[in-house]
């Protein structure tokens, strides 16, 4: 059995910095608070995809599935961070892996009762909205500095390292 | 003898340590007479005899006898100095231009931000640091590499934990088998504690790198004062007669390498400097 959320806590969460007292009353609804061992796995690639998880301490390795070869870490997500954006949009399905590196701790949010909540409350859709698309733009920014390989050799002797 | 040194005296090599695939750490012992002690982020003009001069920043704890240079093969002189072994020759002017003034942060929190081989002018800052820990609040090192492999000083990291640095490394590309954070280095900078106005941040490694970097610990709060940066140019002469390594008003072998972000911040940004 997880434990309810109080919407105090929700409220200190990074990812819900700001919001409305009233909103986050109503999202604390959908809540509630999961402790995660290391190596258990939150998701697989292809799945349904039905929450997602406002990490509070640990981490999270996102992994795609290579044949015949460990799975491949394609991004960590710590305190602060917001796991899962897949059960938003069509398909609904996981586009990757998810599994704890460490013990984490995180609050789970139902993806149907938020949506619902939403529906019901357009205040709290929008201030979700607002927040999953900065969300998605950071990790659009950091996977371009990433495309950038910034840390491949010059192409000859010049500087001071 | 002059830190305005124009003449290579020689050293010999007495170690060599291979920190990745393209990476070497070399220790040198002075043949003549040394070269003038050095500050944490200065550099010199290493020579590697018949095949020519390059700037390299010194990567050895100040205060010990001999150097420590940490080298990547990028082009033929550092090819020819990487591939050098023990026992034999180069040459060494410097040391040259600023440093990273690490004591300013005596007090306070001390935050380095490295990216690949930059970890390497960041090392003797970071080793005067917790040679005095107990002058420095919290001591932070966020490293940011391509992947694992790619890791310098990788050996070290525990010790340095050990002497009380919170380290964190990420890397662009896991490989098999990693565990750590996968990331860019600037997402490491959002996940510590940072104390806005009691902070020194040092930041050394490709140039966009450190302009992210130094982006991120603003939106921390940050002073772009208290935010240095490693920069570097075309140095030749080293002391800044001839004009190579000139950006702006600045001439970095003299100026620099290390300035602080606030100065730097103009500069960055013009396209033609």
């Amino acid at each position: 059995m997880n434990d309810p959320v109080p919407a105090a806590a929700l409220a200190d969460h990074a990812f819900l910095r700001g919001m409305p007292p009233d909103e986050v009353a109503w999202l604390a609804r959908a809540a509630v608070a999961v402790s995660l061992p290391a190596g258990r796995r939150l998701f697989d690639e292809g799945a349904p995809a039905e929450k997602c998880w406002l990490l509070t301490s640990g981490q999270v390795a996102l992994d795609l599935h290579m044949p015949g070869q460990a799975n491949l870490i394609v991004e960590t997500l710590g305190p602060g961070d917001v796991l899962g954006f897949s059960w938003l949009s069509p398909p609904h399905q996981w586009q990757f892996g998810a599994e704890a590196v460490e013990p984490t701790d995180a609050f789970e949010l139902d993806g149907a009762t938020v949506k619902a909540l939403s529906d019901s409350h357009p205040e709290l859709g929008y201030q979700l909205v607002l927040r999953f698309l900065a969300t998605a733009v950071e990790r659009l920014q950091a996977t371009r500095i990433r495309l950038l390989d910034l840390y491949a050799a010059p192409s000859r002797d010049a500087g001071a390292r | 003898m002059s830190s305005l040194q124009a003449v290579p005296a020689r050293y010999r090599i007495v170690s060599r340590a291979a920190e990745t695939s393209d990476t070497v750490t070399l220790g040198l012992e002075p043949v003549d007479e040394p070269i003038a002690p050095h500050q944490p982020g200065q550099f010199a003009m290493l020579y590697a005899f018949g095949s020519g001069e390059v700037p390299i920043s010194i990567s050895g704890e100040p205060g010990r006898p001999g150097l420590v240079y940490t080298i990547r093969s990028v082009g033929a002189v550092t090819r020819a100095l990487c591939e050098a072994g023990p026992g034999q020759m180069i040459g060494v002017r410097g040391p040259y231009g600023t440093d990273w003034g690490v004591t300013d942060a005596a007090g306070q929190d001390l935050i380095v931000v490295a990216g690949g081989i930059g970890l390497a002018p960041l090392r003797p800052a970071l080793l005067a640091a917790l040679a005095a820990r107990e002058r420095y609040r919290r001591v932070t090192v966020l490293i940011g590499t391509r992947t694992p492999g790619d890791l310098v000083f990788a050996g070290e990291l525990d010790t340095w934990r050990e002497q009380g640095a919170d380290v964190r490394v990420t890397v662009d590309r896991a490989t098999a088998g990693w565990r750590g954070h996968v990331g860019v280095v600037t997402q490491l900078i959002d996940r510590v504690d940072v104390d806005p106005v009691a902070t020194l941040a040092l930041v050394c490694g490709p140039e966009v790198m450190m302009r992210l970097a130094a982006r991120a610990l603003s939106a921390r709060g940050v002073a772009p004062g208290r935010i240095r940066i490693s920069l570097e140019r075309n140095m030749r002469c080293g002391i800044a007669e001839c004009g190579h390594c000139q950006l702006g008003p600045l001439l970095l072998c003299r100026d620099g390498p290390v300035i602080s972000y606030q100065r730097a911040v103009p500069l960055l940004s013009v396209k033609e400097l």
